[in-house]
């Protein structure tokens, strides 16, 4: 039942406000009585009161002074509000949905709906009537994913990539819808600061309100990728244990996708009880990378596909040991890890951002105007205000951090001193320059005929085994990091053989069915670099039933993975050269060899 | 086939970056080397594990290469362990290679 005492609510509802200071002018909206009964005007009031009461106060009093909201029978069938001058006109039979609200429950879907049109147009009221205030802020605009383009004269980009987990996929077709669809959520959503926490910062400092109180689900969510363990598992990152943000840079190689380096940022997490402070730069195991990667999602990557925006372009969550292991010791190439000067709340308004971008952003790749430096600079700058005023725009990972070098940014001292940058981690060096010392030391020991690393290598490996058996503690350990790089080498090459001869365009017809699976396989991981497709429920950042159900989707999904690798593997098995097969066979029992007498020469020797 | 060439095989096109590696790297991932399997290793082991190839070639250079993964293992071993504290980074090294 409706109760039929308005005028009781409105003075309660005034009287509320007044003791908060917050008295509603009486003229603040007012209600068009053409057409209503006593009853409907009485509900349509209560209406406005309800909604009033809502707004901010800073809102209330900069909208126009003589709105009236009139219901309407003929707006077109998709639209539920609209403003008309002064007249706020919304659909008839929402006042039918309002009459019939169930006015004990707080949550009444029905009446959120009206509610929420409302406070749309009002929305726009105020945004018009204060010169787009809201709608047209660079830092909103920043915010809502209406990106800047690397090219200045370029200005902003029209089209919004934050097409996921949005509340509205109205709110992206222009910054006006945004503001308005967002502050529907601002007024009626407890959730939203824990959602959209940047925005309702944002908005509360624009209004003078207080900022949240509400409890949010602990840390900032991520799908980490972990490859090691081929896993996808959510980590929850709490940024009060991050001590500082590096820009990690793994230095071109002559690899025509590589030539120009690539650009990530390295998160130094502390370790689990340990005081934030430069101690934790030492806790490797617990630092992750932010690394944008175009999501390919095939065996082969084509290049113009990557110059036309044919691929996604996303986030990924990767653990620095895996980077480490990925670029210095697989590619051979450096990696320098430069400290960037950040205050502590700004690694937490960089790392929300990631957050958000990990969980909403379908941005496109393209190889030169929306690459991993441009991505990496659009970071920082819609993550870090300051940085936003600094010219840093750049198409190039190198170009990027001269730039924040230049700007005082990022701190370049620490790589002057090489042996510190390699022992404290600044500079992780390619794995291949270690090489030929390793084998200096093998060879004086063991009177190696072979001149260097690269002769060494080129044997076969039985060649190889012969010698280790005599070898002694030094030499065992040498050994060991050549026999390891041998069987990464052994890896790339068969990987190349594989996609060369049989994933590429002319496939043998008994590999297609293979090919096809290995394509659906690969389409399949796309979960891990694009989340939301875990939680189609729900908008922004997933809260705790949301993390939940991620966590048990995630873990569908990556069992099902790998079940489809075990099949997969077996099929592709049959694809490789024997002669290609028997060398792994040899290089693998190789570093099985040197390995146990390593453990037993060490064990002799250790405390 | 061992498991790890064809995780490797199948990882360098697919799991985390390693799919979309257009940008970034086309590499894919494998523990080479190490005996033990990632998968069950608790915090603790996989700080060591990763030290492993460091600590070989600080042990090989007679401790005149020394990287950031050993750099962190000692500093761990000594934080957890009261004789690693009285050890030698030579000894510690070792100790991380016999493991």
């Amino acid at each position: 039942m409706v109760p039929r005492r308005p005028w009781g609510r409105r003075i309660g509802v005034a009287l509320a406000c007044a003791l908060l200071g917050h008295a509603i002018p009486a003229f603040a909206v007012r209600v068009d009585p053409v057409g209503l009964d006593a009853a409907q005007v009485a509900a349509t009031q209560a209406l406005v009161d309800d909604i009033l009461a809502r707004l901010p106060r800073t809102w209330r009093e900069g909208l126009p002074r003589d709105l009236v909201l009139a219901w309407r029978a003929d707006l077109p069938h998709d639209v539920q509000g609209r403003r008309v001058g002064r007249q706020v006109l919304l659909d008839r039979t929402l006042l039918t949905d309002w009459q019939a609200r169930d006015p004990a429950s707080a949550d009444d879907p029905r009446a959120l709906a009206v509610r929420k049109t409302l406070v749309h147009e009002l929305a726009h009221a105020y945004d018009r009537m204060q010169r787009n205030v809201l709608s047209a802020d660079a830092r909103l605009r920043d915010l809502a994913g209406w990106q800047r383009s690397v090219f200045r004269a370029t200005g902003r980009r029209a089209r919004n990539d934050f097409t996921d987990r949005s509340p509205d996929r109205y709110e992206l077709t222009r910054p006006s819808e945004f503001v308005a669809v967002n502050l529907e959520h601002y007024v009626l959503d407890a959730t939203y600061a824990c959602r959209r926490p940047a925005l309702h910062r944002f908005l509360a400092a624009h209004f003078g309100d207080p900022a949240s109180d509400v409890a949010c689900a602990p840390g900032l969510p991520f799908l980490e990728a972990d490859a090691a363990r081929g896993d996808a598992t959510l980590l929850a990152l709490d940024p009060a244990r991050v001590y500082a943000v590096d820009y990690l840079l793994a230095e071109g190689n002559t690899q025509a996708m590589s030539r120009w380096g690539h650009s990530m940022l390295r998160l130094v997490v502390c370790a689990p009880g340990r005081p934030l402070g430069p101690d934790c730069r030492l806790d490797l195991s617990h630092h992750r990378v932010l690394s944008f990667r175009a999501f390919v999602g095939d065996v082969q990557i084509s290049s113009w596909r990557g110059l036309t925006g044919s691929y996604p372009s996303r986030v990924f969550l990767l653990p620095l040991d895996q980077v480490i292991e990925e670029y210095t010791k697989i590619e051979l190439r450096g990696l320098q890890s430069i400290p960037l000067r950040l205050r502590q709340d700004e690694i937490a308004s960089l790392l929300e951002r990631a957050a958000q971008l990990h969980w909403s952003y379908d941005g496109r790749y393209y190889f030169i105007s929306n690459n991993c430096a441009v991505e990496t600079w659009k970071l920082l700058h819609d993550g870090v205000p300051r940085l936003a005023e600094a010219p840093l725009a750049s198409i190039t990972p190198t170009g990027l951090l001269a730039k924040l070098a230049r700007e005082g940014i990022a701190d370049r001292n620490r790589l002057d001193d090489a042996d510190e940058a390699r022992r404290l981690g600044y500079y992780f060096e390619p794995a291949s320059t270690r090489y030929d010392a390793l084998f200096a030391v093998a060879r004086d020991t063991l009177d190696l005929p072979q001149r260097d690393a690269q002769a060494w290598l080129a044997l076969e490996p039985a060649e190889r085994a012969r010698w280790m058996p005599q070898a002694d503690l030094k030499a065992s350990a040498a050994l060991l990091v050549l026999e390891n790089a041998a069987l990464r080498r052994q890896q790339l090459l068969l990987r190349d053989e594989l996609k060369r001869r049989y994933l590429g365009r002319d496939v043998p017809a008994d590999a297609a069915p293979a090919v096809q699976a290995l394509k659906a396989w690969l389409g399949d991981t796309s979960f891990v670099s694009r989340p939301s497709e875990l939680a189609p429920e729900g908008y922004g950042l997933p809260q705790s039933a949301e993390r939940e159900r991620i966590v048990v989707e995630a873990r569908v999904r990556v069992d099902k993975l790998r079940d489809e690798d075990a099949v997969l593997r077996k099929d592709l098995e049959r694809w490789l050269p024997e002669d290609q097969q028997e060398a792994l066979r040899g290089i693998e029992s190789n570093v099985e060899t040197i390995g146990t007498r390593l453990r037993a020469l060490a064990a002799a020797g250790a405390p | 086939m061992s498991r790890l060439i064809l995780a490797g095989v199948l990882l360098a096109l697919s799991v985390p970056a390693l799919a979309g590696s257009f940008a970034g790297s086309s590499a894919g991932a494998s523990s080479a080397g190490s005996s033990a399997s990632s998968d069950s290793s608790s915090g603790d082991d996989k700080i060591v594990l990763q030290a492993r190839e460091d600590a070989a070639s600080f042990v090989a250079s007679n401790g005149r290469i020394r990287g950031a993964q050993l750099e962190a293992a000692l500093r761990h071993l000594r934080e957890t362990d009261e004789t690693a504290r009285r050890a030698s980074d030579m000894q510690l090294a070792q100790a991380i290679l016999a493991r």
